[in-house]
């Protein structure tokens, strides 16, 4: 059977997804139907590259909205006490499954203050309407809400406070999200930021944040 | 979980220490039990080997 004829992919159904001519992304589009947990894709590649550099062996590092682990894994690699933390039960199996000590919980809200030296955060960033939101755990994995900061900003809200003193939190964010936006919230709340990396993709630029403490 | 998770980890409501209370251990590894916090008292549960620190309100919200 031919690729061509695409009726061998079990994932295209040709559904009301809006993944016509995606580009870069119709692995998004099409996990969106098949999957109930983020599996890793350029973002997730990108934030654990760029985290990579700046652990060193015995860091604690807190991956929040961990899914499958990914980025958690990639840092342990490196030397790096990791845990993950996800809402979703789903998430947890799975990170449990590849071997990340993860704790099912509310972004930064269940770790204590001033333990982590590096926090990373790859947020469900795609700007969504609000008829479209909480179908199920992997629209929540996806969606940030009408502007895509729907979890970003309750971050910024809070991750000081489980950041070690020289401590820093790395944060993906995509064009999608508003950079600029994001990054005068957290000015508001005294994080200074910083860009540490950027890729290009067709529709969209994917840029990681790093905030620390004033 | 593994025990040495209790270094890093709190209540979610007021950050108070928590207790631990094993049910089951396996190699190791915690695989049920409970977290009670020593200030409030909530409890958090521990079920296969993952520890459930959602807030009690946050506890039943999944995506339909």
């Amino acid at each position: 059977m031919s690729e061509e004829t695409g009726d061998s992919d079990p994932t295209d159904d040709g559904g009301d997804r809006n993944d016509g001519g995606s580009g870069d992304r119709p692995s998004l589009a099409d996990r969106r139907d098949v999957e109930s947990v983020y599996q890793p894709a350029e973002d997730s590649d990108l934030l654990a590259r760029t985290a990579r550099e700046r652990v060193a062996s015995g860091d604690r590092v807190l991956d929040v909205g961990t899914g499958s682990g990914y980025v958690a894994a990639v840092l342990a690699e490196a030397g790096a006490d990791a845990v993950g933390v996800d809402v979703s039960p789903l998430a947890c199996r799975q990170a449990a499954d590849n071997g990340v000590p993860v704790v099912r919980g509310d972004l930064v809200s269940p770790f204590r203050d001033g333990v982590f030296d590096l926090v990373t955060f790859n947020p469900p960033y795609l700007p969504t309407p609000q008829e479209r939101e909480w179908d199920d755990w992997m629209e929540h994995a996806l969606s940030g809400g009408e502007d895509g900061r729907r979890l970003v900003d309750p971050f910024l809200d809070t991750v000081e406070r489980v950041l070690a003193p020289d401590g820093e939190a790395l944060v993906l964010v995509s064009s999608l999200t508003d950079p600029g936006a994001v990054r005068e919230y957290a000015s508001d709340r005294d994080l200074v930021s910083e860009r540490l990396a950027s890729e290009k993709h067709p529709y969209e630029e994917l840029v990681v944040l790093r905030f620390a403490a004033e | 979980m593994k025990e040495d998770l209790m270094e890093i980890i709190c209540c979610p409501l007021d950050k108070h220490d928590l207790d631990l209370d094993v049910t089951e251990r396996e190699d190791g590894e915690i695989i049920s039990g409970e977290l009670v916090c020593t200030e409030c008292g909530e409890s958090f549960p521990i079920e296969d080997g993952i520890p459930n620190l959602l807030p009690p309100d946050m506890r039943d919200e999944a995506p339909a």
